[in-house]
């Protein structure tokens, strides 16, 4: 590695809440004053601003990062917005390291914001359209339904006890409640309360989530030589790693994150680290829903494949447990400004690595720590590994209490109405969306009541949905072929609300299916004339059929999946 | 992009799959209409589970971020993507309008467009430009991309007024079109010598109208990172948007005197087509051709975001000696 060393030297955030009165261009300005505040430097000392917010759907913002950037402190300077989707708070300050790394700036300022209460009636509203737009959109998706499938998946492989994903949400409220910055820290709250509060979208209960919130981090980077004269307490990057899977979730096993595991070890080799499980002190991997922490503490090679649960339930992850996991309250606790709250991670590390954190402050002296976020659709892994290499140095001046959070939190009833706000309803963007060559072949073929494939020659698969390249051999994929209309369950969920949290009764039971034939994982459907409790992983289905003068070359061509009864075509 | 990826691949003899160690991307969700582009580019450019990112931002932006990628010594090789589908906005100026602030400027109901009338306006008062020199641009840049295989409005004109001063003609037309543009640490080749960026204050209400600053104060980081001045620049490729912003950054990047047929002689996105957020690699894709020609020693690359931003980028190249 050619580039110059980076350290962090401040880092500060807002209160996150469910609805600020703060513009997001003013929750940027209080986490980044705060960081300055914290590094002992003004904005005069920045070379450089590295911004990161998640959709601009959320804010009804197009091009979001501009309309930030004064905030930001961006004025006159050098600044890019990076974008991962969640994965983007643990991104900027990679952005950050190689801005520095690079030579090009000295001094950086990273922040993140995220003002979801914009989006009414509710933010999920923002996730609508980060589904494929010709086959996955028609069916109605919803951001919940892929984590319960996930979720789902995940249980089924390793046998999972949702008892024990249950105890991640406890300990993760548990810590918030030290958290000053803190939306949902409860310090009573017990697995009895998870496993009790409503059900979501099955596996998924209202407490496994973590809440939609509004809020601002910030952290400072600086070269080696500016680190050393501005600060006798400086955190190292030491490693960073960011890993983009494929765009066809549907078409990987979603019991494992690969894409985690190929950004640590892209972190750890730049790290030096050879042994995660001795080598990592504390860690804050990305938490939006219970399971991911566990899920993402496999992928990121701290724990066995299946066995992250059991050792959570046993402690092991507590704040003085074998290795602390989220001291912070994560996303669970803390809350989930989606951007802001990977960022937030970061700046837990600081603290933490610095002896900073206070009544969150894991005993002994932990030496290096990670970060780490996910995003995108089920595909996008983040990391980065920070060490004090040493420990604080003896002769460092007494710890400083984290920054004093700020925000407005508006009255939980002002969350759909506030008084003052600007209401425009109008998000009228319209867009025609060509199909292109392969997925207009596929819907054309579903008008037959057909359902096809390529074929891949040079890897062996049969692709559905089809392509007219391979993505793993990067070549024009060979020829087309009919698949059968009929496969199995590879997850399931069944989902009680709409995208607005309006109540679905009945509920509907959304599937990635695997049709007979293709060569790996399947697509994403619904299925009907099934009791949801009769449904499994596993279960044989077919396709129903929309009568032939119905069909318009949609996958809503295919009314649902049913159980098999008769032989497939 | 597959295309695009695969001819520029091809060029660079190289296998996506191995021998890049990261992608940058340049999109931006609400022109896509898709929340979260980043999600939808890794297949089509072999980047399947690799560092892949996007930048919120022009293609410039992006090929900035490669430039940084490799000299922090975390990648050799890269690749930059950027694109548009623009053909697939079915309500591009309602768009613009929500790039503007959602409480001060869209209850006024004014297009964002018209902030290139007003600007136009006030570029002409100071500048001593006039509408015929903005023409001119226009007429010029047109007749450049006769010659250029990708230009799809070479011979588009009309005169209907758009904002006054502002003309149709005088406004580039979207098109579509993806640019791959590869940048590895140790090749023989057209050499990124420099990368600038900036942007001026957001809000309408605080900007500078006069001048384009950003252009100015990106130009000047790059002219320092590459060692060279104005004068020694023997072609650029601008930004005109609209013609009058081609004026404008020639002023601001010290290159109003460059003679006229080492200016965009592409056509600019007014004879190409504007691609978006695919702007500016488009401009740096006209430059390298013509320096591999030989045809010019020392090129710079310039590229504004669009209305209502004032982002700008800049990249000064060197041709193989």
């Amino acid at each position: 590695m050619s580039g110059r060393r980076v350290a962090v030297i401040g880092a500060g955030m807002t209160r996150f809440v469910r609805r600020a009165q703060e513009t997001g261009k003013e929750l940027s300005f209080l986490a980044a004053s705060k960081a300055l505040e914290s590094a002992g430097i003004t904005l005069a000392d920045v070379d450089a601003v590295c911004l990161t917010s998640a959709p601009d759907a959320f804010d009804g913002v197009h091009r979001k990062g501009d309309y930030l950037s004064d905030g930001a402190g961006a004025w006159g300077k050098p600044f890019i917005r990076t974008y991962v989707g969640g994965g983007s708070g643990v991104f900027t300050p990679i952005q950050g390291w190689y801005t520095v790394a690079s030579g090009i700036a000295d001094v950086v300022l990273v922040v993140a914001e995220e003002k979801m209460s914009s989006c009414q009636p509710h933010p999920q509203g923002a996730f609508l359209t980060i589904f494929d737009n010709m086959i996955e959109r028609p069916l109605g998706p919803n951001l919940l339904w892929i984590f319960a499938l996930e979720m789902n998946r995940y249980m089924q492989a390793y046998g999972l006890d949702k008892r024990d994903i249950a105890s991640v949400a406890v300990k993760n409220k548990r810590n918030a409640a030290d958290h000053p910055s803190a939306l949902l820290g409860e310090a009573e709250i017990t697995v009895e309360d998870v496993l009790a509060s409503e059900t979501l979208a099955w596996p998924v209960q209202r407490l496994d989530v973590s809440p939609i919130s509004d809020g601002a981090a910030a952290i400072v980077m600086a070269s080696e030589d500016v680190a050393s004269r501005l600060t006798d307490r400086p955190v190292w990057v030491q490693g960073v790693g960011w890993n983009l899977d494929t765009t066809y979730w549907t078409n990987r096993d979603l019991a494992y994150p690969q894409y985690v595991e190929n950004a640590a070890r892209m972190a750890y080799d730049m790290a030096g680290v050879t042994e995660p499980r001795k080598q990592i002190h504390v860690a804050e991997p990305y938490d939006p829903f219970d399971y991911k922490e566990l899920h993402h503490l496999e992928g990121l090679l701290l724990f066995d494949r299946g066995t992250a649960p059991e050792a959570a339930a046993a402690g092991v992850t507590a704040r003085d447990g074998d290795l602390p996991v989220c001291p912070s309250g994560g996303l669970l606790g803390v809350g989930n400004p989606i951007a802001a709250a990977g960022l937030m991670k970061v700046a837990e590390l600081f603290w933490q690595l610095r002896g900073e954190a206070g009544a969150r402050q894991v005993p002994g002296t932990p030496e290096r720590g990670l970060a780490q976020a996910w995003g995108d659709l089920m595909q996008v892994g983040t990391v980065v590994v920070m060490g004090t290499e040493g420990g604080p140095s003896p002769t460092a001046s007494a710890a400083t209490p984290p920054v004093a959070p700020r925000a407005t939190a508006l009255r939980e009833e002002a969350f759909r109405t506030a008084e003052g706000a600007v209401t425009i309803d109008e998000l009228d963007l319209a867009y025609e969306w060509d199909a292109g060559e392969a997925i207009g072949a596929f819907l054309e073929a579903l008008r037959d009541g057909r359902i096809v494939a390529t074929v891949c020659t040079a890897c062996g698969r049969t692709l559905v949905p089809p392509r007219v390249f391979c993505e793993r051999c990067f070549r024009p994929t060979d020829s087309w072929t009919q698949v059968p209309d009929a496969g199995r369950v590879e997850t399931f969920s069944i989902c009680h609300v709409r995208w607005d949290m309006v109540p679905l009764d009945p509920p509907e039971i959304p599937a990635v299916i695997r049709l007979d034939g293709t060569s790996e994982g399947g697509f994403l459907h619904k299925l009907g004339g099934v009791e949801p409790d009769a449904v499994s992983i596993g279960m044989e289905v077919e396709a129903v059929w929309r009568p032939v003068g119905e069909r318009t070359g949609s996958i809503l061509d295919i009314a649902y999946f049913r159980p098999r009864r008769g032989d497939a075509r | 992009m597959f295309e695009a990826a695969r001819r520029a691949y091809a060029e660079a003899e190289i296998d996506p799959r191995t021998q890049i160690d990261s992608f940058v991307c340049a999109s931006e969700d609400l022109q896509e209409g898709t929340s979260i582009f980043d999600e939808y580019v890794p297949d089509q450019l072999g980047a399947v589970q690799r560092p892949v990112h996007t930048v919120a931002s022009d293609g410039l932006f992006a090929l900035a971020t490669g430039v940084m990628l490799i000299r922090s010594g975390i990648a050799d090789t890269v690749a930059v993507e950027a694109h548009s589908k623009a053909s697939e906005m079915r309500t591009p100026g309602r768009l613009d309008a929500f790039a503007t602030d959602p409480v001060l400027d869209r209850p006024l109901g004014t297009s964002a467009l018209a902030l290139a009338g007003l600007e136009m306006q006030r570029y002409l008062h100071v500048s001593g430009h006039t509408v015929a020199d903005c023409a001119e641009v226009a007429r010029r840049n047109r007749e450049h991309a006769l010659a250029n295989p990708r230009a799809s409005y070479a011979e588009a004109v009309d005169p209907a007024p758009l904002f006054d001063p502002l003309t149709r003609e005088q406004a580039a037309r979207s098109a579509d079109g993806c640019v791959v543009v590869v940048l590895a640490a140790d090749r023989e080749g057209v050499a990124v010598e420099g990368v600038g960026w900036s942007q001026d204050a957001p809000s309408i209400q605080s900007r500078n109208w006069d001048r384009a600053v950003a252009t100015e104060r990106a130009g000047a980081m790059a002219y320092a990172q590459a060692g060279v001045a104005a004068g020694d620049v023997d072609l650029a490729e601008v930004d005109d948007t609209f013609a009058y912003k081609q004026l404008q950054h020639l002023d601001a990047l010290g290159l109003a005197e460059l003679s006229t047929d080492r200016v965009d002689p592409s056509g600019g996105a007014l004879g190409e087509g504007y691609l978006h957020e695919g702007n500016g690699l488009a401009r740096v894709l006209a430059c390298v051709e013509r320096l591999r020609r030989g045809e010019a020693e020392i090129a710079l690359a310039q590229s504004w975001r669009g209305l209502p931003s004032t982002s700008a980028a800049v990249a000064i190249l060197r041709g193989a000696a």
